[in-house]
């Protein structure tokens, strides 16, 4: 029988022979990255403050494109579209990033996980999925209303499939840059007005890429697939820059060489004069 | 667990804000079983030195050395050991005070760390009562009490203790003399300062002053009660005597 999770932990803490798999940092990083989305997600399913900020603005914005865009031709309907749905989302998002991090910046909480044995990378990542899920619920507004505002926007036979790896993908890389900078920024006392001077010129290129996927899926374009490959690309190395950055963003290089787990060899913390430095040891006292 | 990360030691510290220099090359060496006290005046740098030692915060050049393998840094392995207790609560407003705990005790569960029970822990701080209500519902002193509990499920072998009576009750205050002394007892290290100096007096092994970014012995009674640095009698096992 395999193993449960649960069943693999109690086992390392006796000591019996710890799996192998437990090793293994990715499957704790895994585990610590749900643990910290799920605790998230419950609080946010007790206040909603989140989602009804996100959905509302959504919303908002939608009616706003319906009046103005009314008139909008036909033909020019599947070049606005995708504009308009990335436009909204890039709003819906820098608001959502916010937000996601404005608990943590309130009760400094985040000091708390520093302090504790969590992989950097599942903070990073938990906050990560956060963002990409109150995003979807956004987009999953956003995509029919503006398909119900404007119906000639696509053409018969478009993919909805295709229009929801678009979404996904173009979302995912959209909070990879933004999880980084907004957790630097609320952890570090920034003010938010700043993330979207920093956020918009890093993440224009995964909104062009995926404003062009966009297009092509609305009009059922062959490439479509091309394209959403070159933005899953773009996305893992997002991620990946994302993951290894966050603790250098949220502590300024503290403790460095956790980020990845135990096999790191860095010193972290404070680090070692340098040769020719002068010596702190003339500065102070020592108690021993 | 990995091995004990006792004995712990800062060497040479320095740590500056801009151009404020917080820490002039600190050294400190704390031992197991042992209760170091830390005084100063508001800005001495107390805080720094806690936030290096819990790394939240970057020093300027120094080492961090932990167990007696020398392992120098601080890495995961070493942060499973070392509890962390601030002056200000750091909890989840929205969620219960065991579901605050339940949470740390989830993480360390996932690397396999032991963890005392959230429900346990709760108990010890004499909160079993309220431990499903929203921590934004309780006193200060009530949170403060949650945060120690925090402290007590992970069994540190460094106990960082920052201003822990800050906002507690007489009871409070004792709650947290039997969290030393059951570290202490326990083998683990405890680091804590406090402003009372009286009180950092009765319940360390050893108190030394931080003055200017330097750590110093507390200058020896002079008759004038209550005085930062006055009135502080070397403990037995000296200040300058490791251990």
């Amino acid at each position: 029988m395999t193993p449960s999770l649960d069943d693999l932990r109690v086992d390392a803490r006796s000591g019996v022979g710890p799996p192998s798999v437990l090793q293994n940092g990715s499957v704790t990083t895994l585990r610590q990255t749900w643990i910290l989305a799920r605790n998230d997600l419950r609080q946010e399913l007790r206040e909603l403050e989140l989602l009804i900020t996100s959905v509302f603005f959504t919303v908002v914005i939608l009616a706003l494109y319906a009046v103005s865009f009314a008139e909008m031709s036909k033909s020019a309907q599947p070049k606005a579209v995708p504009g308009m749905l990335w436009i909204a989302l890039a709003f819906v998002g820098a608001l959502t990033l916010t937000r996601v991090f404005e608990r943590e910046r309130e009760a400094d909480t985040f000091g708390a996980l520093l302090a504790a044995p969590v992989n950097r990378v599942a903070m990073y990542g938990a906050k990560f999925s956060v963002t990409l899920a109150v995003l979807c619920v956004c987009a999953a507004v956003l995509v029919p209303g503006l398909l119900l505002v404007f119906p000639s926007s696509g053409v018969e036979g478009w993919s909805a499939l295709e229009m929801l790896a678009t979404v996904l993908l173009g979302c995912a890389g959209f909070a990879a840059v933004g999880t980084l900078f907004a957790a630097g920024l609320a952890h570090g006392g920034g003010k938010n007005v700043l993330l979207s001077v920093v956020l918009y010129p890093l993440t224009t290129p995964v909104l062009m890429m995926s404003l062009v996927a966009t297009q092509r899926v609305l009009q059922a374009h062959p490439g479509a697939w091309d394209i959403l490959a070159k933005i899953a690309a773009v996305d893992v190395i997002l991620l990946i820059v994302g993951g290894a950055l966050f603790e250098s963003v949220l502590v300024g290089g503290a403790a460095r060489g956790s980020g990845g787990g135990d096999s790191s060899t860095g010193a972290g913390g404070a680090r070692a004069p340098r040769t020719g430095e002068v010596g702190p040891d003339m500065l102070g006292d020592d108690v021993r | 667990m990995s091995a004990s990360i006792i004995p712990c030691e800062l060497r040479s510290v320095v740590k500056s804000f801009g151009r404020t220099a917080v820490l002039r090359g600190v050294s400190l060496a704390l031992d197991a079983g042992q209760i170091t006290g830390l005084s100063g005046i508001n800005g001495a740098g107390k805080t720094t030195l806690f936030r290096i030692l819990a790394g939240l915060e970057d020093a300027d050049s120094g080492e961090l050395v932990f167990g007696a393998s020398g392992e120098v840094g601080l890495r995961e392995g070493v942060r499973e050991q070392v509890a962390f207790v601030t002056h200000a609560p750091q909890l989840y407003p929205l969620l219960s005070a065991r579901e605050n705990l339940q949470l740390f005790a989830d993480l360390r569960s996932a690397r396999g760390c032991e963890t005392m029970p959230a429900r346990e822990a709760l108990m010890t701080v004499g909160l079993e009562a309220v431990s499903d209500q929203a921590v934004r519902t309780f006193s200060r002193g009530m949170a403060q009490r949650v945060v120690l509990a925090r402290a007590i499920a992970a069994r540190p072998s460094l106990l960082l203790l920052d201003e822990p009576f800050t906002a507690l009750d007489t009871e409070g205050q004792e709650l947290v003399l039997r969290v030393l002394l059951e570290a202490k007892e326990r083998g683990a290290s405890v680091l804590l300062s406090s402003h009372d100096l009286a009180r950092l007096r009765e319940v360390s092994d050893r108190v030394v002053r931080l003055h200017a970014g330097r750590l110093e012995s507390p200058r020896e009674p002079t008759g004038h009660e209550g005085a930062e640095g006055v009135k502080a009698r070397l403990p037995e096992s000296s200040a300058t005597t490791r251990g």
